[in-house]
């Protein structure tokens, strides 16, 4: 059982540092987001391989689900956001958005 | 087993391309086979529905509201990435392998063991049954993301 999920978790944990990566380096914020996005792949591969180790899948699935439409609501708030900060600055670029000026 | 590393390899490789792609539509594309990957590593961990989940919402429907955005705001080359983050990014990689390699186990020998308790009922009973007070916060984020984005854009209309 531990072993596979070493290897499991280990996979999560490099999912995890790709996204940290790209939250820290990339400066267009689209790109900020799809590192958050591939920061949440990771999550939901823990969760449930966590439950398929420990042989509770259902439980895991479940928290999956619930996992993965805070994610959707989330993706759909930020987005319109990036559209109104594209409207207002007109860039992408995070650091514009440095100052608080209206 | 093999399967599994496999699709797991290719969940990582998707996932550093989409975030190293420049153009952004390649990047949005990569995430949505990288979903893809991970749906199906869902099903063969016994896990339809999260599966289906994945697939559906995830790859597709978030890769659609990524597409739109990017449609809507066309503005990619404005804004100037170094190169540098690129170029580091292998030697950054292959050190935090290393130390996920060598740390991961310890890690993991410190979370105290799961219990192995055995399954009962089916799954709308766990998701129904047991875990009744997640619907209730699911519907709650899903009002509240509904409510942000008709305010965001109605905001806007005032302002034209």
């Amino acid at each position: 059982m531990n072993s596979d999920w070493y290897l499991y978790m280990a996979f999560a944990a490099v999912l995890l540092f790709v996204g940290v990566y790209c939250l820290l380096t990339m400066k267009n914020v689209i790109k900020l987001f799809i590192g958050i996005e591939v920061i949440s792949k990771g999550l939901s591969l823990a969760l449930l391989a966590t439950g398929f180790v420990a042989k509770n899948t259902l439980l895991a699935q479940s928290l999956v689900i619930t996992f993965i439409v805070v994610e959707v609501c989330l993706v759909a708030t930020a987005l319109a956001l990036i559209i109104n900060i594209y409207r207002h600055t007109k860039s992408l670029d995070v650091r514009k958005l440095a100052k608080l000026k209206g | 087993m093999i399967w599994h590393i496999l699709l797991l390899s290719g969940l990582v490789i998707f996932s550093i391309l989409a975030v190293l792609a420049k153009d952004l539509i390649k990047s949005a594309i990569s995430l949505a086979v990288s979903s893809l990957l991970l749906g199906i590593l869902f099903f063969q961990m016994q896990a339809p529905y999260a599966g289906v989940f994945e697939i559906s919402v995830v790859a597709g429907l978030i890769t659609v509201l990524f597409m739109l955005t990017i449609a809507l705001t066309k503005a990619e080359d404005d804004v100037r990435e170094s190169k540098l983050p690129r170029l580091v990014f292998p030697l950054f990689f292959a050190a935090f392998i290393l130390i996920d390699i060598f740390v991961m186990k310890g890690l993991l020998t410190k979370v105290p063991a799961l219990p192995d308790v055995a399954e009962q009922g089916s799954f709308s009973d766990v998701l129904w049954k047991q875990r009744t007070f997640d619907l209730v916060g699911q519907l709650a984020v899903i009002l509240a993301g509904v409510f942000a984005v008709l305010a965001l854009f109605r905001k806007r209309d005032k302002d034209e």
